[in-house]
This record gives structure tokens, sequence and C-alpha cells, in this order.
């Protein structure tokens, strides 16, 4: 077979005003370039960090889509290159949640996971048939199937900020057997558990040139033994982890722990004892915490948002990210919302989590962007999130320094940012 | 989240979005001398697309394999109660007018229309 040079392309988002904003190195389009035969010659650009070059040399483009707040813009970008005869297809997590309008806009709309299935996609385009859908919703690869991501695609000088090289995305496991009221998980990835083998995940852990990474599956407290299991044969790469919910068990946090915890996300849902013993219990173990704080839920009035809020300053969070409820296609929040005719806005790149599209349930739009706006200076108001942040990071290297695994910043990089240059000047403040 | 039997006479499989394969419960009723399609979400339980989502498609297989006419029946969405903390697995029902726009299409059943929808 012919070399076929595929321009794979992450589009640009618009970032939530306000928050300091790390750029990470994207996991869909990786994966699925890990998926492509080798006579595949990919070219990737992650729109969030450089520019696209629509004139680059390629026989075809590939769009991954994570978030759908990129969806408008990989349509924009499709229709660039629609303009040099190029055809163009679209994959990952948005293109899945919202299909219905991607084949609108796109030559080619991939539904599902790849491994296994994209070869054909390929064999297709090069054989001038296309297929306007590739449908494998429901029907999921052998998790055993899933490899290592190519992550020699990333210009790793570009997902550093100052020097310091930003955490690798990773997953152990898909799928979620839980059906939370704003996640769509469990419609994309099913609602079965799928776990990784941990030998291959300790296989593909290890090969990462990162000390620092993100498991970013859905949550790690599905299925106790193999958490355990993950846990103990993860310890020996001392690599240094943030992840989603842990199980609430001493044995499992010792385990976690020991095999890395940095911190962990743990939504904060209510101002009970529990949650503040549930934080209390990962920082007895070392772990930091970052507090997802989801605002405007049905159950939440303008009050019960306030002492949400001043709760937070009393059970110590080393970090607290804020959202708004989003009713995401696909998930119970949206047919809810739909339902009830609460939806007022279908404009999909509204849809970041940080502004309201619906009417909620005790208080006007208008003031429940207030009070998102209000929670996150009131979280910060002492101490930014780049301190807060920094924290966090002088905690992970000083363990790295304790097990001899620390590499310090690049030196190279240390007037970068995202391949950006840093303004160090000081400017006059006018007081 | 399991959801009690009592909400169903049956579990109707469909094609969801994608033709992804679905489940809901379904009962039907008579009600004012029309038949009345009763959907219930099924969540864990329900592999594909939810019966909201899937929408008209969902209400044509269930006429298509019950020799139903879409134009002639009473189409009611439930939301069951699902003995959950959360409130917002209460109980809902909706009756659906494919016809209508976005904003009127579902109209929620108060308590004595749910009873005389439901009696047995």
């Amino acid at each position: 077979m012919n070399t076929f040079k595929l321009k794979l392309i992450y589009p640009k988002w618009q970032k939530l005003r306000g928050q300091t904003t790390f750029n990470l190195p994207p996991h869909g389009p990786v994966a699925f370039a890990a998926t492509l035969p080798e006579w595949v010659d990919v070219s990737f650009t992650d729109e969030n960090v450089e520019p696209i070059d629509f004139d680059e040399e390629c026989d075809g483009v590939a769009l991954s889509m994570m978030l759908s707040t990129q969806v408008k813009r990989g349509w924009e970008i499709a229709d660039e290159y629609h303009k040099r005869g190029k055809l163009v297809a679209a994959g990952g997590i948005s293109t899945m949640l919202h299909a219905e309008e991607m084949v609108n806009h796109v030559d080619s709309v991939f539904l599902g996971e790849a491994e296994g299935r994209s070869e054909q996609m390929m064999i297709d385009w090069v054989n001038g048939d296309l297929k306007k859908i590739y449908n494998y919703m429901g029907n999921m690869p052998p998790i055993e199937s899933v490899g290592p991501c190519r992550r020699d695609l990333y210009k790793r000088e570009l997902y550093n900020h100052k020097g310091v090289q930003m955490v690798d995305l990773f997953h152990a496991s898909r799928g979620c057997r839980f059906s939370c009221y704003p996640c769509a998980v469990s419609y994309l990835g099913g609602r079965k558990f799928r776990p990784r083998p941990i030998d291959k995940v300790v296989e593909d852990m290890a090969a990462i040139d990162n000390n620092r990474l993100f498991i970013v599956d859905n949550s790690l407290a599905q299925n106790k033994e193999w958490e355990k299991e993950l846990f103990t044969a993860i310890a020996p790469l001392k690599k240094k982890w943030i992840s989603h919910t842990i199980e609430d068990d001493p044995e499992v946090l010792d385990l976690a722990a020991k095999a890395g915890a940095w911190y962990v996300y743990q939504a904060v849902y209510d101002t009970s004892d529990y949650i503040k013993e549930r934080v209390k219990r990962y920082h007895d173990y070392g772990i930091g915490v970052e507090g997802t704080i989801l605002l405007g839920l049905d159950n939440q009035t303008e009050d019960d948002i306030k002492r949400l809020i001043d709760f937070l300053g009393e059970i110590d969070l080393d970090l607290a990210e804020f959202t708004v409820m989003t009713p995401f296609p696909h998930t119970k929040g949206y047919d809810d919302l739909l339902r009830q005719g609460r939806i007022f806005d279908f404009d999909w790149n509204h849809y970041n989590a940080g502004q309201v599209v619906f009417q909620p349930k005790h208080m006007s739009p208008e003031r429940l962007q207030e009070l998102y706006d209000y929670a996150w200076k009131s979280f910060y108001a002492s101490e930014s999130q780049e301190q807060k942040m920094f924290r966090l990071f002088c905690n992970v290297a000083l363990r790295e320094m304790e097990e001899g695994t620390y590499r310090p910043r690049d030196r190279r990089l240390a007037n970068k940012s995202f391949g950006r240059d840093v303004d160090r000047s000081v400017r006059n403040v006018n007081l | 989240m399991k959801v009690s039997p009592d909400y169903y006479d049956e579990i109707f499989d469909f094609k969801g979005e994608w033709d992804m394969p679905s489940s809901c419960g379904l009962k039907i009723r008579s009600l004012d001398g029309k038949p009345c399609v009763i959907v219930t979400e099924l969540y864990q339980d329900n592999p594909g697309t939810s019966v909201t989502y899937a929408g008209k498609k969902l209400a044509e297989q269930i006429c298509e394999a019950k020799g139903l006419n879409l134009n002639e029946i009473i189409y009611v969405e439930c939301n069951p109660n699902t003995n959950s903390k959360l409130s917002f697995y209460d109980e809902e029902f909706f009756q659906v007018d494919f016809n209508a726009d976005i904003q009127h299409r579902y109209r929620q059943l108060d308590r004595t229309e749910v009873m005389k929808m439901t009696a047995d």
C-alpha cells in the first residue's frame, strides 16, 4: 500500500475567561493515531498551541474532537480544507455527541472506538470509497486491543510552561457503570466498566517519557479488586499521577498513595460531614484534592450555592474547579431540561460549562452566572489558581526528589509558555 | 439504579441513534378510546440511546411493532422513580407531541392524569 499522508487536527476552543490556561497534550488524537496502519503517515497539529498550516501537503484530513466547544471550529476547518479539495473525516467524543450535525459538515464521520476499525476506513479512503459514516456505536472492540498511544506525534516543547513539562494523559479503562446526571460517558463508552489488562497498562505507562500523568478514566472507583491490583502493579514505576475519584477505602487509598497518587478530582456536591471526611481521608494519605463543584442543579437554591462556596473554605481543598450545569446531548440532564423546555441556547460554542445555557429552577440564568463568577473569585481570593497549583507542584517535586525521579525544569524553555514567549516585563501600576 | 418492573409490561428493544441497540420499558393502555403508549427509561439497563433522545424514532418503531398509527396514539415518556437520593431520579411523566416545536413538545402530566393513565 502506498503511503497516505493524513493531517490530524485537534481544533482549538475558547478557554474560560479568568482561569489559568494549561494546555495538556490531548489524548484522543494520539489514541486514534495508534490504531492506524503503518502506511498512514500522520502529521499532527493541536490548534490550541500552534496554528494550522492549511497548505501543508496531505492526502486527507482527520479532525479529532473531545469538547462540544470544538465542533463549530472543526466545521470551519473542514470548510477551509474543502476549498482546497481535501476530504475531511471526523471522530472523537464530541463527534459522537453531535453526530447528527457533524454529517452535514464533513465527508466522513467515525463513531465509536477505532481499535481494529480505522484501517478499513483508510483503505476505503485510498480507494476513493470513503463512506459517509463508520458506525461502531455500542460495538466495542476487545479492551485488550487498546495499545499505547502515538505520543511521538506530540511536539513536546508546546506542552511546557516555563520549563515545566505538562502531564501526559493516560487511560487504564473505558466505559462506566454509573449513569451520572450530567455525564455522557456511559453513552459513549458503554455502561459496562472495561478495565485494560494490568500488564498492558504497566507496559504502556512505563514507556511514557514523563514522570507525571493524568489517568483520565471516568472513575477508578468501579472495581475495587482491579483498582488494588492496578495500584500495586504501577507502584514500582514511581510515576506521579492525577485521577478522578478513588475508592473510599483505607487499603485502596494506601495503595494509591504508594503508587504515586498526586491529587484527585473529587465532586463536592453538598456540605455534609461525609464530604469533609472524604477530603480529609485523601489528605491523611498525602493525596491532594481538587474539588469539582457543579452549580445550577435543580436541588440548589441561591443560599445552597453560597453555603457550598463557604463550605469549601472549611474542608481544606487544594484546588477547586467550578462548572455550571450544562446539558450536553446524550445525558440525563439534557433529556430532563429539554422535556421541561428549559434549554434556551443550542450554540455549542457556549457549552463550555462556564456559561449558563438553560433556565435554572431556583434563579435566573444571569444570577447563576453571577454565582459561578463569585465562586471562582471567592475561592481564589487569597491565593491564585496558579499559586495553589505551584504548591501542589512543590509537593510532588519533593516526593520525586526523595525517590530520585525528579527532573529539573528545562531551562531552555524557561521563557516559553505553550510555545509562546513569556512576558516578564514589569508593568507600572497606577495606584 | 434499577427500574421497578411495575413501570412496564415488557422490555422493548429498539434501534437508537446510529442503530445502537437500546431498550426501554413499554406499557400500552387505552385512554379515552385511544391507545396510550408509555415508554420508560431504564437507565443502566438501557445500553444505548435514552427514550427522550430517541424520541419519534422510538415511537415509530413501537407503532410498527404493535400495529399502531403514530397519529392516533397518546405517547408518554416516563422518568421512573429509582429510589435515588437525587431528586433528578424522581418519577415524572411527559406527554409528547412530536408535531410541536421543541419548547412545546413535552407536557408534564399531573398526578391525576398519571393515575388515570396507568390504572389497570
